[in-house]
């Protein structure tokens, strides 16, 4: 096996923000004749590299806008970055602030249906694990609710408990402790350590520093965009603190 | 194109799930549920019936049959397509969330339209049993004829679900064209009814030579002619290489724009 779950290479990306933004066909064509609008360059991510190993809790830290939620999903192949290069080793769920991109409009397990097939899993596999996900997510009672009636904690549970259950080998957690309760708080803790334990990599990227410093292995500090450090969780939590007081 | 067959094969099952998902949450809580897609082109075949045999009479032979086999080609493409139009932005939480190929929406559009096509077809059917109308054997060219459809609906529906987000007018653009197309198309009258130098333009539209072409498989029993098949393949080519072109130029970025 290699060393390395994910290896992330001088990763850059940036947005273009329009201030008037061309919106219609009409406006495009009529934009052939007139001067540009104006735009402004955002850079999200500036040659950002680090390895997560097999085994490791990686954090990210960093305040809003500063790109964790970009990286996250140039990992998982949702942005293409502008220059560099990510190599995965497995499969991979990103779990990211709301949902795993549940339709509001189906039940709940007809998006568990849905999301597991857009995983890369068969019909019959889903089926054996369908009551376990909603019997982890404490969703017994709802099984057949629309997604759109369910709360923000009731949601993510749902996307905790589906993609723990499909087992992938790299997991991206995006504050997944904000919403939930303090139950099902060390429900997601013991799972992600069982993880851990069976040598998957996961990605925690969170805003509560005591649960960074609790619970990851090497923490990575992104400062607008960059590489701010990479060290243990004292450090760099130490680093984003240090740089907080800097910007008031 | 090779690669949009690919990704379709590795992504069965996604397109399926999508297709599906979408017609059932077509005919959410609706108490006639998926039985509207029997009812819906029956009250529209009824509405135009009476008109094209009342106030506007048109001496063609079998009617019903020719109007209804018009318009349930006419609503392949109509629902393939505009199925497509919000296919991408419906999915927008769903793609800023897991990877999936950008082609596959629009394709599944292009598959929801097919399954409804089946109830279409199963109303054809029931339509000649009660008029006692038997088709001649040539009909089992008719799959070919809508296979060919479908082509020109991916032609059409990809570059559709791309463009509808990054540009919000092109759905009311879209609905104008297919809107007009249902007049331009020999579904309630005879292509050569029209003047010969408007027959000259319309040749080219790939709607009319299919209509056209199923018309002359189920009611004359004639194979379509040399012609048509050559300007329906020609057209539904251009199209649908334009269409794919425009599409790859798009599909990367288009999660930054939903």
């Amino acid at each position: 096996m290699d060393e390395y779950a994910i290896t992330a290479k001088n990763i850059s990306k940036k947005f273009t923000i329009h201030h008037e933004k061309t919106d219609s066909i009409f406006e495009a064509a009529a934009g052939l004749f007139q001067k540009k609008k104006k735009t402004e360059i955002l850079q999200a991510l500036d040659d950002v590299s680090f390895n997560v190993k097999h085994g490791e809790i990686f954090g990210i830290i960093g305040r809003n806008g500063g790109g964790k939620t970009t990286l996250l999903r140039i990992i998982s192949r949702i942005y293409a970055p502008d220059s560099g290069s990510v190599d995965v080793k497995g499969s991979i769920i990103p779990v990211l602030a709301l949902g795993l991109g549940f339709h509001p409009e189906l039940t709940a397990i007809t998006n568990i249906y849905q999301s597991s097939v857009l995983l890369g899993f068969k019909k019959a596999e889903i089926s054996k694990r369908v009551d376990e996900i909603i019997k982890f997510a404490e969703l017994e009672k709802f099984a057949d609710t629309k997604v759109k009636n369910f709360s923000a904690g009731m949601q993510m549970r749902l996307a905790f408990a589906t993609s723990v259950l499909v087992d992938p080998d790299i997991l991206l957690l995006d504050e997944v402790f904000a919403v939930g309760d303090v139950n099902f708080q060390k429900k997601c803790f013991d799972t992600i350590m069982d993880f851990k334990k069976r040598g998957k990599a996961i990605i925690f990227v969170s805003h509560d520093m005591t649960s960074v410093r609790n619970f990851c292995d090497t923490v990575m500090f992104l400062k607008e965009g960059k590489v701010g450090l990479i060290g243990s969780p004292q450090k760099s939590v130490d680093a984003y603190l240090d740089y907080l007081e800097t910007q008031k | 194109m090779t690669t949009i067959r690919e990704e379709m094969w590795k992504f069965k099952g996604i397109l399926f799930n999508f297709a599906i998902s979408d017609l059932k949450i077509r005919y959410r809580n609706s108490v006639l549920g998926v039985l509207w897609s029997l009812i819906e082109p029956l009250l529209m075949l009824g509405v135009l019936f009476v008109v094209f045999s009342t106030m506007f009479k048109f001496d063609i032979e079998n009617f019903p049959i020719y109007l209804l086999l018009g318009i349930i080609c006419y609503n392949f493409f109509k629902n393939g397509t505009t199925f497509a139009l919000n296919s991408l932005t419906n999915r927008s939480a769903l793609m800023s969330q897991i990877y999936f190929p950008r082609s596959i929406p629009g394709i599944s559009s292009g598959v929801t339209a097919a399954i409804m096509l089946i109830f279409e077809l199963v109303v054809l059917g029931i339509f000649m049993v009660v008029l006692d109308f038997v088709p001649t054997v040539t009909i089992l060219v008719l799959p070919l004829i809508l296979g060919l459809e479908f082509l020109l609906i991916l032609g059409i529906a990809l570059p559709l679900s791309v463009l509808n987000v990054k540009y919000k007018d092109t759905e009311f653009i879209w609905l104008v064209i297919v809107q007009a197309a249902f007049f331009l198309t020999p579904i309630f009258y005879q292509f050569d009814m029209l003047p010969a130098n408007i027959q000259a333009i319309f040749q080219f539209s790939p709607l009319v030579q299919i209509v056209t072409m199923a018309h002359h498989v189920v009611l004359y029993g004639t194979l379509p002619s040399i012609n048509s098949v050559l300007y329906a393949v020609g057209s539904i080519s251009v199209i649908t290489g334009i269409g794919y072109l425009i599409f790859r130029k798009y599909q990367a970025k288009i999660v930054e724009e939903v």
